[in-house]
C-alpha cells in the first residue's frame, strides 16, 4: 500500500504551550489506522490539523507526495479529506438528503430531484436511512451514516472521525464496524481516534500512540496488545504502581451525608438513587450518557432536577433543593469539575488568586480584601498540595495539567467542604499528579470527608473506591465491593 | 487594605512593577505591552503636538483638553467595570443625560439638593438595575440590552420629561457647581472628580470582594458559578455601578458647561468610551485591566481629539479618524485577548 498522506514535522502551539510536536505520520491508502492516547496527549488537535479545522504552527502536510496548505475545512474537503465529529455537524431541522447536498445543491433545487438521489446514493453504500426524514430524528448511529454518506459524496478518500463509537450501543458499534469496514474496501483510508482500546485492536489496520502531544510509536495492529499499548499511552510502568496492587481493605462507612432518591433531569437521570457516608470514598463508574455527573451537578446546584417527579436529595438529612451552586457551596458542598477549562479555573489569575476566589466565594459577610491573605492562603495551599509552577506568579493557564487540577482542588478545598465530588480529577493529567491527586482524594476520606469520585477509567474507580457504584442509562445499577469486585464485572454492569 | 493586593489580570501587578523605575524586560505578557504601547503612543503625539501644533502646548489648551477629558475618563471607568465583568453598557449616554437632568429640573423647582439628588441617583440605580436584570436573568445579550434601554430612557427624557431640550443648571444648585467648575492649585475640579473617580473604582475593584467578583465571572462566568459566586447578582452591579459613574459623568459635564444637553444621546459619544476602554487595553473578552488602562486610553483619545481639533479637521473627518482607530484597537485586542476556545460559546457580549 502506498501512502497517501504525509504529516512531517508537524507541530501545533497554543499559548506557548505545544499541543502537538514535531510529528511524523503516515496514513496509506486504504488502511483503517487508529490514533489512541490519554486525553490531552493531542489526538484533537492532529486532526483537526489535518481537517483544516486548525492550522498548524509549523511543518508540512503531504497529500499525494504534494504540499499542500490547509486553511479552512472545505481546503480540506476539496482536497479529499472529510472529519466526522463526536458533535454531529448536520442541520438537524433538515431532511437527510438536503444535509447530504447541503452547499452543494443545483441553483434550482428540488426536493424530489435530491430525494431521488440521495436514495440512489444511499443505496450505493448500502445504508438504511429514509432519505426524507429529519435528521433530528435520526440516532446516534445513523446521523453517523448520513455523515459517512456525505463524505463519500464528496468523494472524500481520507475521513477522520473524532471518537465514533463513543455515543453509540454496543449494536450500532458493531454496524459501525461493517462501516468502516466497506469503506476500506473501497480504498478510502480512516483514522480514528478512541478511547476503547478493544476496538483499536480489532478494527484497525495500524495503530499510533500519542503522549504528551508527541508520536510515540506507529505500528501493525497484530503486533500490539492491551498492556503494550497501554504502557505506550502511559509511558512509564508507573501505571502498575498506581494500578497494580488489589485493594485488601475498606474504610467503613460513617453518617450518611448524602442521599439521593429516585432523581430525574431530563432524558439523562432516571430515577437514580444512591447514598453517600462519611469517612470513604463512594466510586461511581459509568459509561457516556449515564447520568453520573448531571446526578452530581443536581447535587451541587449547578443544573436542576425536573421540576415535577424531579425526586428528592438529603443532605445530612435535610431536604435540600438548590437553584444555584453559592447555595451548596454555603452548606458545605464541593463538586470538583471534569472540564476544568469551562468550569474550572480562572485564566488570567494566578494560582493564588484562584485558590483565594473559592475561599471568598465561601466567605459571607466580608466586603475588605487585604493583600496579604490572598499569600497566605494561596502559599498555604500550594504548598499542601504541591502545585509545582515555573515561577511564584504563573498563571493556572500555563501549568501542566495535574498541576491545573490541583489549583481547581485548592480552590473547591479551601472551602472545607464536607462532601467533596470529583468528577473525572485525574482526566488530562500526567501520571506523576495522578499519584498525588489520588493522594489527596485519600486523605479526605482519612480525615473524615464524605468523597464521590466519578471515573470512567476503571482501574481509577477500583483502586480509590471503598464502595463502588455503577450508573447505566441514568441510574445507579448495582453496587460493589472493590474487594471483590472485577474490571469484567464492572464493565458488565456498565453496559448491559 | 495595605500589602499586595489581589491580583486581578496579572496585569495589575505588571503595572505595578513596570514604573519608571522597575526595569520592564523581565515581565512578559502581552497586556502589559500593549499599555506600554499605548502610553508610549501617547507620548509620542503629545509631543508631536505640543512640537508641531501651535496653540496645542498652551495652558488654556490643556485645560480644555484635561476638562473635556475627564467627563469621558470617569464614563471609561463605569464602562470598564462592566467590560471587566464581560459585558458592555451602552446606555451610558442615556444614564449621564437623564438622571442628572432630573437632577437639575427638580433642583430648579426648589426640591432642595438632597432631594433631587437622592431622585438622581434612584434613577441611574433603576437604570442599572433594569439593564441587569435583562442581562442576567432574562439573559439578552448586554449589548442589544443597553443599546434599548439607552434608546428608552433618552427617549423618555427627551419626550416631554424636560421642558427644553437643554436643561439649564439651576441657581438652587449653586453650592455643588464646584464639581464642573473651577480649580484648586490650577487643577479643575473636573479632572480632580477624574482622578477621585479613579481611586474610588479602583479600590473597589482590586481591594473588595465584590470587584474579585467582578473579574472572577468576567474571566469564567461557569467557573464562577460553580465555585459559588454569585455571579447574576453581580452582573446586576456592574451595571448599577455604570449608571452611577455616567449620572456623576453627567454632574460634572452640566456643571461645567451649565446646563444638561439631553440630546446628547444623539452624539456617537459612547463609542469614544469603548474606544477609551479597548485602546487602554481592558479586553472585552472579560477579567483583564483596570483603572490604569481607563487613565491611558482617556489620555490618548483626548489629545488626539483635542489636537485633530486645533488642526481644523473636520467633524465627519474626526469621527472616521475615531472609526479607523476604534476597529484597529478592537482587532489588536482580539488577537492579543483571544477568548478561550471553550468559553468563547457561553456568556458572550
Amino acid at each position: 500500500m502506498s501512502p497517501i498522506l504525509e504529516l512531517r514535522q508537524l507541530t501545533k502551539v497554543y499559548a506557548r504551550v505545544a499541543a502537538v510536536e514535531s510529528i511524523d505520520f503516515t496514513l496509506l491508502k486504504g488502511e483503517v489506522h487508529a490514533l489512541l492516547g490519554e486525553n490531552g496527549a493531542g489526538k484533537s488537535t492532529l486532526t483537526k490539523m489535518i481537517a483544516g479545522v486548525v492550522s498548524p504552527t509549523s511543518g508540512t502536510i503531504v497529500l499525494d507526495g504534494k504540499d499542500i496548505t490547509l486553511r479552512t475545512p472545505s481546503d480540506a474537503l476539496a482536497a479529499g479529506i472529510a472529519m466526522v465529529f463526536q458533535e454531529t455537524s448536520l442541520v438537524p431541522s433538515m431532511t437527510v438528503a438536503q444535509n447530504l447536498f447541503l452547499g452543494n445543491e443545483h441553483f434550482f433545487n428540488r426536493v424530489r430531484g435530491i430525494n431521488i438521489a440521495a436514495q440512489q446514493f444511499m443505496q450505493s453504500l448500502s445504508f438504511q436511512v429514509d432519505p426524507t426524514v429529519q435528521v433530528g430524528s435520526l440516532g446516534a448511529a445513523k446521523k453517523q451514516m448520513v455523515e459517512i454518506a456525505r463524505a463519500m459524496l464528496l468523494k472524500a478518500r481520507i475521513i477522520v472521525f473524532d471518537e465514533p463509537t463513543a455515543t453509540l450501543t454496543p449494536e450500532e458499534k458493531r454496524h459501525f464496524f461493517e462501516l468502516v469496514n466497506t469503506l476500506r474496501e473501497r480504498g478510502v483510508s480512516v483514522i480514528f481516534i478512541s478511547h476503547a482500546l478493544e476496538e483499536a485492536l480489532s478494527i484497525s489496520d495500524r495503530i499510533t500512540i500519542l503522549r504528551d502531544g508527541k508520536l510515540v510509536l506507529t505500528d501493525k495492529t497484530a503486533n500490539f496488545d492491551r498492556a503494550r499499548i497501554v504502557q505506550a499511552m502511559v509511558g512509564r510502568t508507573l501505571s502498575q504502581e498506581l494500578y497494580g496492587t488489589r485493594k485488601t481493605s475498606v474504610r467503613p462507612a460513617g453518617r450518611r451525608v448524602l442521599s439521593v432518591s429516585n432523581l430525574r433531569v431530563g432524558n439523562v437521570v432516571k430515577n437514580n438513587s444512591l447514598s453517600v457516608f462519611a469517612g470513604q470514598i463512594t466510586g461511581i463508574f459509568g459509561l457516556v450518557g449515564s447520568g453520573r455527573t448531571e446526578t452530581f451537578k443536581v447535587v451541587a446546584g449547578a443544573i436542576k432536577r425536573d421540576y415535577t417527579n424531579g425526586g428528592e436529595v438529603f443532605l445530612d438529612g435535610k431536604r435540600v433543593r438548590y437553584r444555584v451552586p453559592a447555595q451548596s457551596v454555603r452548606d458545605g458542598v464541593a463538586y470538583i469539575t471534569e472540564d476544568r477549562k469551562i468550569e474550572g479555573f480562572f485564566e488570567t489569575m494566578s494560582i493564588k488568586s484562584n485558590i483565594f476566589m473559592g475561599l471568598l466565594a465561601k466567605l459571607r459577610g466580608k466586603f475588605w480584601l487585604k493583600g496579604r491573605e490572598v499569600d497566605t492562603v494561596g502559599e498555604k495551599w500550594v504548598k499542601s498540595l504541591q502545585v509545582r509552577a515555573v515561577s511564584k506568579g504563573a498563571r493556572v493557564i500555563e501549568l501542566s495539567g495535574g498541576n491545573q487540577q490541583k489549583a481547581v482542588i485548592a480552590k473547591s478545598l479551601v472551602q472545607e467542604p464536607e462532601l467533596i465530588i470529583f468528577d473525572e480529577p485525574t482526566r488530562g493529567v500526567d501520571v506523576g499528579a495522578i499519584a498525588e491527586i489520588h493522594q489527596i482524594i485519600n486523605r479526605l476520606a482519612d480525615e473524615g470527608k464524605a468523597v464521590v469520585v466519578i471515573s470512567s477509567y476503571l482501574p481509577e474507580v477500583m483502586q480509590l473506591s471503598d464502595r463502588l457504584l455503577v450508573a447505566r442509562q441514568g441510574k445507579v445499577v448495582e453496587e460493589f465491593s472493590p474487594i471483590e469486585a472485577t474490571e469484567e464485572k464492572l464493565m458488565y454492569a456498565a453496559v448491559h | 487594605m495595605s500589602g499586595t493586593e489581589l491580583n486581578g489580570g496579572g496585569q495589575a501587578e505588571a503595572v505595578a512593577k513596570a514604573g519608571p523605575a522597575g526595569g520592564a524586560s523581565f515581565l512578559k505578557g502581552v497586556a502589559f505591552d500593549q499599555q506600554m504601547i499605548v502610553l508610549l503612543l501617547f507620548a509620542a503625539i503629545f509631543l508631536a503636538f505640543s512640537l508641531l501644533l501651535p496653540g496645542f502646548f498652551t495652558v488654556g489648551n490643556l485645560l480644555t483638553l484635561m476638562r473635556t477629558v475627564s467627563v469621558l475618563g470617569i464614563l471609561g471607568l463605569g464602562m470598564a467595570v462592566v467590560v471587566i465583568g464581560r459585558g458592555i453598557d451602552l446606555s451610558m449616554i442615556a444614564s449621564l443625560a437623564v438622571p442628572s437632568a432630573v437632577v437639575l429640573m427638580l433642583a430648579s423647582k426648589d426640591y432642595g439638593i438632597a432631594t433631587s439628588l437622592l431622585c438622581g441617583v434612584s434613577l441611574a440605580v433603576a437604570i442599572g438595575v433594569l439593564n441587569g436584570f435583562l442581562v442576567a436573568y432574562a439573559e439578552i445579550p448586554s449589548l442589544f440590552t443597553t443599546l434599548a434601554v439607552g434608546i428608552g430612557i433618552a427617549g423618555i427624557g427627551q419626550s416631554g420629561l424636560f421642558e427644553y431640550e437643554i436643561v439649564p443648571w439651576p441657581a438652587q444648585l449653586a453650592a455643588i457647581s464646584w464639581i464642573g467648575q473651577g480649580s484648586l492649585l490650577g487643577i479643575p475640579y473636573s479632572v480632580l472628580a477624574f482622578i477621585a473617580a479613579a481611586i474610588i473604582v479602583g479600590i473597589f475593584m482590586r481591594k473588595t470582594r465584590l470587584g474579585a467578583f467582578i473579574y472572577a465571572s468576567g474571566d469564567n462566568p461557569n467557573a464562577a458559578r460553580i465555585a459559588g459566586i454569585p455571579v447574576r447578582p453581580i452582573l446586576m452591579l456592574q451595571y448599577i455601578i455604570a449608571g452611577l459613574v455616567a449620572m456623576f459623568a453627567g454632574l460634572v459635564l452640566s456643571a461645567s458647561s451649565s446646563s444638561m444637553d439631553t440630546r446628547i444621546f444623539n452624539l456617537t459619544w459612547i463609542y469614544d468610551v469603548i474606544l477609551v476602554v479597548v485602546l487602554g487595553g481592558i479586553g472585552l473578552s472579560g477579567g483583564r485591566g483596570g483603572v490604569i488602562n481607563v487613565i491611558i486610553g482617556t489620555l490618548l483619545i483626548g489629545t488626539i481629539v483635542n489636537g485633530m481639533t486645533i488642526m481644523n479637521v473636520s467633524f465627519e473627518m474626526q469621527n472616521l479618524i475615531k472609526g479607523v482607530v476604534l476597529l484597529a484597537a478592537l482587532s489588536i485586542d482580539s488577537i492579543v485577548n483571544p477568548r478561550n476556545e471553550e468559553t468563547a460559546q457561553q456568556g458572550d457580549i
